[in-house]
């Protein structure tokens, strides 16, 4: 075997080196298309996300605690065992001392389960309560999000129909958009190990159905729609033009797309 | 002029190492890498890819039009179907599967009296109103407002 190198041969292994370059993307290019036409994808073809903008609203004088909205979540979604993707707070705001001056005495904050299987009778008194209320909470999907600005990796990111979601298959769960969210609405799923939060069920929402959530809620105390799509008469369009709403902590400027009506200063 | 034998090597390295990772970049990002944002595009569909859970109001409406049409005509109306009868989607893929019965917990989980629920809510201390009667004995479910027959 002739082991010296001649021109010709050194010409040939060149050519060949890029030959299987260039041929290499073309390869990928046509495995990538073959694998999207035999794809057994059951997402239904033909929905553009840059044609829908969606929209959440919370009523917070409709919100009755009965925690159906937490469990519609757990089981559309799959949700492990003490880990939320909405929850429901009860707020307990208790009468201000007699003569003190104030308006309001000192606010209690619980979530026993994240109010599944709603609300026992809360430890204070009936007498001492000035008011009390129930919010419900879930990721506010903000238009400038913290978690997606942390990302390291790019698994986190605001999809072009305003929702927040996770790619799971780059999510290397090292937990800064857990710790960046000022709503803590994020978790770890002990599960998949990545980065967990609400979709607005964007499996449904791409099918034409409601969020499990407000698909359940029995009091419409969550009101959902695409501001692109609707009618001035459309449930989300007159729940916008006909109260004053609010996202949580705008001081944050994280532009939420889930709105709050007749919210209490306590509730952040 | 010529040029000086440890600068041709370094250009040559640079060029190496910027075609390095051109090529590396082409290989290794994926094709929808970009589609709308910084961000895989495919990612979307990929999260879409699961069948929902709850059929909903609209799937019970095809065939039980006639008890969506009673519930929408009194309070019950923003009720979705699945609040009270819970998932149904077994009862859609094959009508036989029958869903559970309702029972007194469905009715008081809403209704029960609590300081912190609003006032527009119809509440009941559920051990002073008539204890030992069924909710159904006085109120129709469908249609609150009607006394049954």
């Amino acid at each position: 075997m002739n082991e010296t190198m001649t021109r010709r041969g050194a010409l040939k292994g060149l050519a060949g080196i890029v030959g299987g370059l260039l041929a290499a993307p073309a390869a990928q290019t046509c495995k990538a298309a073959v694998q999207n036409g035999l794809a057994t994808s059951s997402a239904p073809k033909g929905y553009d996300p840059t044609q829908h903008k969606w929209l959440m609203a919370l009523d917070v004088n409709r919100c009755i605690g009965c925690g159906m909205c937490v469990e519609a979540c757990k089981a559309e979604n799959n949700v492990p065992d003490d880990h939320f993707r909405t929850w429901i707070e009860r707020y307990v705001i208790t009468k201000p001392a007699p003569g003190s001056g104030e308006s309001r005495g000192e606010t209690f904050v619980d979530s026993p389960n994240g109010g599944i299987g709603g609300f026992k009778p809360g430890l204070i008194p009936k007498e001492d309560v000035l008011k009390s209320f129930f919010v419900p909470k879930l990721c506010n999907q903000c238009e400038s999000s913290p978690c997606s600005q942390v990302c390291p990796v790019g698994a986190t990111f605001e999809s072009p129909d305003g929702v927040v979601l996770v790619d799971k298959n780059y999510c290397i769960g090292c937990g800064f958009c857990i710790q960046a969210c000022p709503y803590g609405c994020r978790f770890f799923n002990p599960v998949t190990h990545t980065a967990d939060k609400c979709t607005m069920c964007y499996h449904r929402i791409t099918r034409g159905l409601r969020p499990a959530c407000v698909e359940i809620c029995p009091s419409q105390a969550r009101i959902f729609g695409d501001l692109m799509n609707s009618k001035p008469e459309d449930p989300i369009q007159r729940f916008i033009s006909g109260n004053t709403t609010q996202g949580l902590k705008a001081h944050l400027g994280t532009k939420p797309r889930v709105r709050y009506a007749g919210l209490d200063d306590e509730v952040r | 002029m010529k040029m000086p034998p440890q600068i041709i090597r370094l250009v040559l390295l640079t060029v190496a190492i910027v075609c390095g990772y051109f090529t590396a970049r082409f290989f290794l990002v994926p094709a929808s890498f970009g589609q709308y944002g910084h961000y895989r595009g495919d990612a979307l569909l990929e999260i879409r890819d699961r069948e929902p859970f709850w059929a909903g109001r609209n799937t019970c409406d095809t065939c039980h039009a006639d008890h969506v049409l009673k519930l929408s005509k009194a309070e019950h109306k923003g009720l979705s179907c699945e609040t009270c009868h819970g998932p149904s989607k077994a009862h859609v893929e094959n009508p036989e599967v029958q869903l559970p019965k309702l029972s007194y917990g469905q009715c008081v989980r809403c209704h029960e009296s609590s300081p912190s629920r609003p006032a527009w809510l119809h509440q009941v201390n559920p051990l002073k109103h008539y204890t030992g009667q069924k909710c159904t004995e006085c109120h129709v479910p469908h249609q609150p407002n009607e006394v049954p027959p």
